[in-house]
């Protein structure tokens, strides 16, 4: 009898022990699955139908990816190129120094320079801000005639208006409003490294570039290789910058797939939601692609 | 709300029993079934009819014998001017109360010397198609395919590229806003919604026409859009619903006090006798009929496209930074594109 109360408690404590972990992912897993799962393959079933969001879905099988991959003479081909060169431009030029000028403030940060809390938390404030309110500002910056980088430097550039300055601009903003994520990440992950490495290597009569080399860096290595692709796939989704500050021009030359997606699927006409499925799913590959390479390249390289 | 609006509808839940809707968004709704008509219920409401609203607004609602919608406004895009500048560079423009692309020529040419703009490159989508209209041009032929690359949208950008080219207008990245709110622009095509920025500058302003080719008003147009309400296909709105809305709308004809206020030009043409009105700028828009004749709403049911479009390419054909041909080309080839594929879903 007792060997028996005990089994089924057993099976009971087992029981228990299957459910739990699920309770504790539980929260996530239900707004991953419907914030991201679901419109994910809703999202792939949709780029393999011509929907207008009226009607219904007509079920076309690849011709979307057929006629953006291979019809020249459609204007989604064009949509396509136009805005995945942009795209990866723009990745191109930013991310180095989305990870570069974070990573050069927070060492100077970790030196624990006077009022280094101050420029901490100026530095980090623009992350706070919403993309709009930070494009207002910086419109107000390169306006033309009123602007204070015009008049400071005695310049007549049509920043947002001609290239190569429309994309300086919109690659300014873009560290500015991003370097405070990256900063934070970076001053943890120095503060970290145990100070009798330098003093080890000061002994040896290393230099500090010697240092930050053979130290610093392969000791925030983790660190560097999180904030590459993190990086790397935020700006993959560049939206705001290029469609406040230019409107995708000039010529459309800052016109990023992102626009491209938005004004197809939910622009003031009727809705391509097939085509934009299917763009924003060829953008998705191209993140994934990009970002295991970043993975396999920056691993190996660290061993 | 755009794009809220279909998925909404197509839930049949939650669908609000009235919606104001931008005019050009209406034929959509009609041929996606989504629009219930007024027809059983005017019956009771003799007063809303033609004759008591402005022309251009109501036939927007009449689709194929069917009444869709109701007008609340018709808003336009006007001209805002400087009167200290136009008395000095200008001092005959308004005579007719129309101001021509040459008078605006010749006063900005003999602004220049004082560094002050004549004219301000403003919202391109209107501007293009105010003057497009002029020329003759009309944007679709069939009623299906766009009609951008001819020989009226070339006349239209030359003579945007013209007046550039020769120095009278706002320049790239100049806002063409701050310029006439510090004194320093003469003519400034906005809409009428403007009027409450603008009536923060410190000097005297008034509104006229848009800028156009002819003086003779019969030849005029000024771009327009108007409010309009619609109900949706929704099966909680009940009879009693339907009777407030009607009872709503019929108030709204009498009672537009307040949206005039705003800025706007009422729609119905009840408006006319009120005093306070009357001393509103916008009003002369409304004021006779010759003036009402010249708003024209551009009710093309892929008119989006062409926004989107007309948005992303003109600035670059005026400011010199793509040919004119080009940016034909590039326009209708992207409206048509988008076009095709519309289509393609409705086989």
């Amino acid at each position: 009898m007792d060997a028996q109360v005990e089994k089924n408690n057993i099976k009971h404590v087992k029981k228990d022990r299957h459910l739990t972990p699920w309770l504790f992912v539980a929260p996530h897993l239900i707004i991953f699955a419907i914030f991201f799962l679901i419109p994910v393959i809703f999202g792939i079933y949709i780029s393999f139908t011509n929907w207008d969001l009226m009607g219904s879905p007509k079920f076309i099988g690849l011709a979307n990816y057929k006629e953006l991959l291979f019809d020249n003479s459609s204007v989604f081909y064009e949509q396509l190129r136009t805005g995945l060169k942009n795209t990866f431009l723009f990745v191109v030029i930013s991310v180095p120094f989305c990870i570069i000028v974070p990573l050069l403030m927070a060492l100077a940060l970790n030196v624990k320079p006077k009022l280094g809390k101050f420029f901490q938390a100026l530095f980090y404030l623009p992350s706070l801000f919403a993309i709009s309110a930070v494009v207002i500002i910086w419109n107000l910056m390169f306006n033309v005639a009123y602007g204070p980088i015009n008049n400071i430097f005695h310049l007549k550039t049509v920043w947002t208006g001609t290239q190569p300055y429309a994309w300086i601009a919109i690659v300014v903003v873009t560290i500015w409003w991003t370097i405070g994520g990256n900063m934070i990440i970076y001053q943890a992950a120095l503060n970290g490294i145990s100070k009798d490495y330098y003093e080890a290597a000061e002994i040896d009569g290393a230099t500090p570039t010697q240092q930050f080399f053979k130290i610093t860096l392969p000791s925030i290595r983790s660190q560097i290789l999180y904030t590459v692709v993190m990086t790397t796939i935020a700006q993959f989704n560049i939206y705001g910058q290029p469609l406040m500050l230019t409107n995708g021009g000039p010529d459309s030359s800052t016109s990023v797939l992102l626009m491209y997606i938005q004004q197809n699927a939910f622009g003031s006409g009727q809705s391509i939601a097939g085509i934009a499925s299917a763009m924003a799913i060829i953008l998705g590959i191209c993140i994934m692609i990009v970002s295991a390479i970043q993975f396999v390249f920056l691993r190996d390289n660290s061993r | 709300m755009y794009t809220k609006i279909p998925t909404v509808v197509n839930s049949g839940k939650n669908i609000p029993d009235l919606n104001i809707v931008h005019a050009e968004r209406i034929k959509q709704y009609k041929d996606n079934n989504m629009l219930i008509s007024y027809d059983k219920y005017l019956g009771d409401y003799p007063e809303i009819k033609a004759s008591n609203y402005v022309t251009e607004a109501w036939n927007i609602g009449d689709l194929d014998g069917k009444r869709y919608s109701l007008p609340l406004d018709i808003h336009t895009f006007q001209m805002y001017y400087n009167k200290d500048l136009v008395k000095k560079y200008a001092p005959k423009a308004l005579d007719d109360n129309i101001v021509t692309f040459d008078e605006i020529q010749a006063a900005g040419e003999a602004a220049k010397k004082d560094k002050i703009t004549g004219l301000g490159v403003t919202w391109f989508k209107p501007n293009f198609l105010s003057l497009y209209a002029q020329y003759g041009g009309k944007l679709t032929k069939n009623g299906t395919d766009v009609t951008l690359d001819n020989a009226d949208g070339k006349k239209t950008l030359e003579k945007y590229v013209a007046m550039y080219k020769s120095g009278i207008t706002s320049r790239d990245g100049q806002d063409p806003a701050q310029l006439f709110q510090s004194g320093k622009e003469i003519f400034y095509p906005e809409g009428i919604w403007m009027q409450n920025q603008v009536k923060a500058a410190k000097f005297e302003w008034g509104m006229i026409n848009a800028p156009q080719l002819s003086s003779d008003l019969s030849k005029a147009v000024n771009w327009s859009s108007s409010h309009q309400f619609v109900m949706f296909k929704s099966k909680d709105r009940d009879a009693a619903k339907t009777k407030a809305i009607m009872k709503f709308i019929a108030w709204v004809r009498t009672h537009s006090q307040e949206w005039a206020k705003s800025g706007q030009n009422p729609a119905s043409l009840a408006i006319k006798d009120d005093a306070a009105y009357k001393k509103m700028g916008q009003s002369f828009l409304i004021n006779t009929p010759e003036e009402q004749a010249t708003m024209k709403i551009f009710d093309y049911k892929y008119n989006g496209f062409v926004a989107d479009s007309l948005d992303k390419h003109v600035g670059d054909a005026i400011f010199g930074k793509v040919s004119i041909e080009k940016t034909l080309q590039t326009m209708q080839k992207e409206v048509q594109g988008k076009i095709d594929k519309d289509q393609a879903n409705k086989k």
